[in-house]
């Protein structure tokens, strides 16, 4: 055939190095409402649910059972069920209808009607009932910091790079995993470097990730992952019951902490049992619930390219965002792996939480550039910023970022190489020299650092987990130094686990220590003129881009 | 980044996976037995607003965590952590926002404070599928219960002990 031009061009925009899949509803590969997704039903004897969702309780897996005996609040579960799931959804997008008085509604569904209401909406619908529904008032954003190196200098001034441009909330993950100890401790040094009280974790195999919690180097997990699907779940070696001691766990040691799940997961592991991505992702969301954990990292997460493959998968990713927030839980809300080679794409897919503003939009955007990245990059990154805070000023949304001066993000930069080198010195962690502090300051990405000695660093890592060293070690090598103010803040961190306010819902921590979470800042979004709007002084750090001309100064 | 290899991976894997009780609810604990009273709105964040409830385990309040005792020495690891009655004390308040699970956890968590860190990871690993028989776990539902006083916990393990037998998740003895 004779080649069209305009086909030709066409084929050559990125889009296309992006994959597309047909459905197939038999194995799964299906956004939402699938085929085979259970019908809604519930059936109660002596306060015991003993049909779910068209299922009889001697047939339930040990997911059905957990959720049917943990995650539905069964004093309403008849009487929701039997409501018209249309009507429903049109209460929960309806403005004159109070959060408060959804939630009771919404936390008495099964999963198969959860689905089913959401079924109903388009996503400027689901949009519509994010805005609503999410726990807190104010929306946040949290931020990846990690380096392709596991540079622990980069990391520390990436970290108070980024609290400064205003992430509230940091995730660092490793290369190499005995590198975890120094990650951790190089992001919350960093962080509280660039503004006291960030909130700051290293994603780790999960009892890895307890041990740095339970040392005071990391200040609330995440990475606690749980699956839709019986199979796939103990395939992640764990099941309901473990995850559920593990959240009681990080709660006794006064540690913040939510679980991960996403849609395609199951599909991507083989077992979806031929229902679809949003009905096993919903079982996801009610195993958080009856596992009585405040929130949820979800909207696909990890694999997101397999709900972006398939019709309608970004709305379902929105769709599951709505769920969490529905069974109101904390939704810290994805937007946190590259998925698509086209700007245009990604841009879209993030708009769906970013326009109506989420726990946190992202979870998280990338403070390094693409290539330092080891969640596999993330939506956006570090050469993104500019474009972010456009589209804040463009459409006066607050997305949680500001705009920064130079001069400050290299000051700041450069204080946290040298609180980390301090702290090394101390501690008697192999030397951070002055030249890997000023790369560092100056540093885009890890390629801009010299390289250390991997060998010595790993070693030393390796007797700073086993060895008894814990976050106030931290405190004391900073404060020695002439770090007091990082000190204490490192500190007012640790004081956080003792008074235990943070374990609430979609807890932040402002600069002067105090927790805002939905038990004193709840979302009570009613329509126009309510919920969150945007501060007056809020507005003028969005407007004041450092780039924009001023008119008065055009000659 | 999905890519057309990655597709086909996933297809191939669905269709190899193609040719292929009885437990109540954790106990609710003693609902708190009205030493205090708390009021979402009026008390919290309890670390600014009843700062005076809030002790670490070797009594001391929050206002004597600074940087100066640390400086001397005066503040161990266990001076930053979390009481079991500041745990009941925010059940309470979880449980007076509608927010029944999260309060039941809050329980659980007052219930393992005593446990070491080292007895807290077995468990967990032992929790997990295929690692235990359904007697190891019984064993530690009344390690829970009689050691440590931890009814809701032991409840959980018992529960996990059933389900996995049903399931066929226990290790094989």
């Amino acid at each position: 055939m004779k080649r069209s031009k305009r086909f030709e061009v066409l084929e050559k925009r990125p889009v296309h190095q992006d994959g597309f899949v047909h459905e197939w509803a038999e194995v799964g590969l299906v956004a939402m409402n699938g085929p085979n997704d259970p019908k809604p039903s519930i059936k109660i004897e002596n306060g015991r649910v003993v049909e779910m969702d068209g299922k009889p309780r001697s047939e339930f897996d040990m997911i059905d059972q957990f959720i049917a005996d943990h995650a539905i609040n069964l004093e309403l579960a008849e009487k929701v069920a039997a409501m018209d799931s249309r009507e429903l959804a049109k209460m929960i997008v309806d403005v004159n209808v109070p959060r408060s008085e959804i939630v009771k509604l919404t936390t008495a569904m099964t999963p198969a009607k959860i689905c089913e209401v959401v079924g109903h909406m388009n996503v400027v619908e689901m949009m519509m009932a994010l805005q609503k529904m999410r726990a807190r008032k104010t929306p946040d954003i949290q931020c990846h910091v990690t380096s392709l190196t596991d540079n622990p200098v980069q990391i520390a001034a990436d970290a108070a790079e980024a609290a400064l441009r205003g992430f509230n909330e940091m995730e660092t993950t490793v290369g190499i995993v005995r590198y975890a100890p120094f990650n951790a401790m190089a992001l919350l040094i960093g962080s509280q470097t660039g503004r006291g009280g960030v909130l700051t974790q290293c994603a780790l195999e999960e009892a890895t990730e307890l041990q740095l919690g339970m040392k005071g180097f990391t200040a609330y997990a995440e990475t606690i992952s749980v699956y839709g699907t019986e199979n796939v779940f103990v395939d992640g070696d764990d099941t309901p019951w473990s995850k559920a001691f593990l959240a009681s766990a990080y709660a006794s040691r006064g540690l913040k902490m939510r679980f991960t799940s996403g849609t395609g997961s199951e599909v991507q592991m083989g077992y979806a049992e031929g229902k679809s991505m949003l009905y096993l992702e919903a079982r996801c969301v009610y195993i958080t619930k009856g596992a009585g954990v405040q929130g949820l990292q979800n909207g696909s997460i990890s694999c997101i390219g397999v709900p972006g493959a398939v019709p309608g998968g970004i709305r379902a990713v929105l769709a599951e965002n709505l769920i969490t927030t529905m069974l109101d839980l904390e939704v810290a809300s994805g937007n946190d792996q590259t998925f698509s080679h086209s700007d245009i794409r990604r841009t879209a897919r993030t708009m769906m939480q970013f326009l109506p503003g989420t726990d946190f939009i992202f979870s998280g955007y990338s403070a390094v550039p693409n290539y330092d990245n080891m969640f596999a990059g993330s939506n956006f990154d570090a050469e993104d910023y500019d474009d972010y805070l456009v589209l804040q000023r463009d459409l006066m949304v607050d997305g949680g970022l500001r705009p920064v001066s130079e001069e400050e993000v290299i000051a700041v930069r450069n204080k946290a190489a040298r609180a980390l080198q301090a702290v090394f010195k101390e501690l008697g962690l192999p030397p951070i020299t002055d030249e890997e502090v000023e790369a560092a300051t100056y540093a885009h990405g890890s390629k801009d650092l010299p390289p250390r000695n991997v060998v010595e660093d790993l070693k030393a890592a390796e007797e700073l987990f086993k060895g008894p060293a814990t976050g106030l070690d931290i405190v004391k090598a900073l404060a020695k130094n002439g770090f007091e103010d990082v000190a204490n803040n490192v500190l007012g961190m640790l004081k956080q686990r003792v008074s235990g306010d943070y374990l609430h819902t979609s807890s932040i921590i402002d600069k002067n220590f105090v927790v805002k979470s939905a038990v004193n800042d709840p979302n009570d979004y009613a329509g126009p003129g309510t919920g969150y709007r945007i501060s007056p002084e809020r507005w003028e750090e969005i407007k004041n881009i450092p780039w924009a001309m001023r008119p008065d100064q055009i000659g | 980044m999905m890519q057309e290899n990655l597709i086909e991976e996933i297809v191939r894997e669905v269709l190899k996976s193609l040719q292929t009780n009885q437990a109540s609810a954790p106990a609710c604990g003693a609902k708190a037995e009205g030493k205090t009273s708390l009021d979402p709105a009026r008390d919290y964040p309890l670390a600014t607003k009843r700062p005076e409830l809030v002790k670490t385990p070797t009594g001391k309040s929050l206002s004597e965590i600074t940087l100066e005792a640390v400086l001397k020495g005066d503040i161990t690891p266990q001076d930053v952590r979390i009481t079991p009655e500041t745990l009941e004390m925010q059940a309470e308040i979880a449980e007076k926002v509608g927010r029944h699970q999260f309060a039941r956890n809050l329980k659980r968590a007052a219930e393992l404070t005593h446990i070491p860190d080292q007895r807290i990871l077995e468990i967990y690993r032992a929790l997990r599928p295929y690692r235990s028989t359904k007697e190891e776990l019984l064993a530690i539902a009344d390690e829970l219960e009689q050691k440590y006083g931890a009814r809701m916990n032991a409840a959980l393990v018992r529960e996990a002990a059933e389900v996995y037998e049903r399931r066929g998740r226990l290790r094989s003895a």
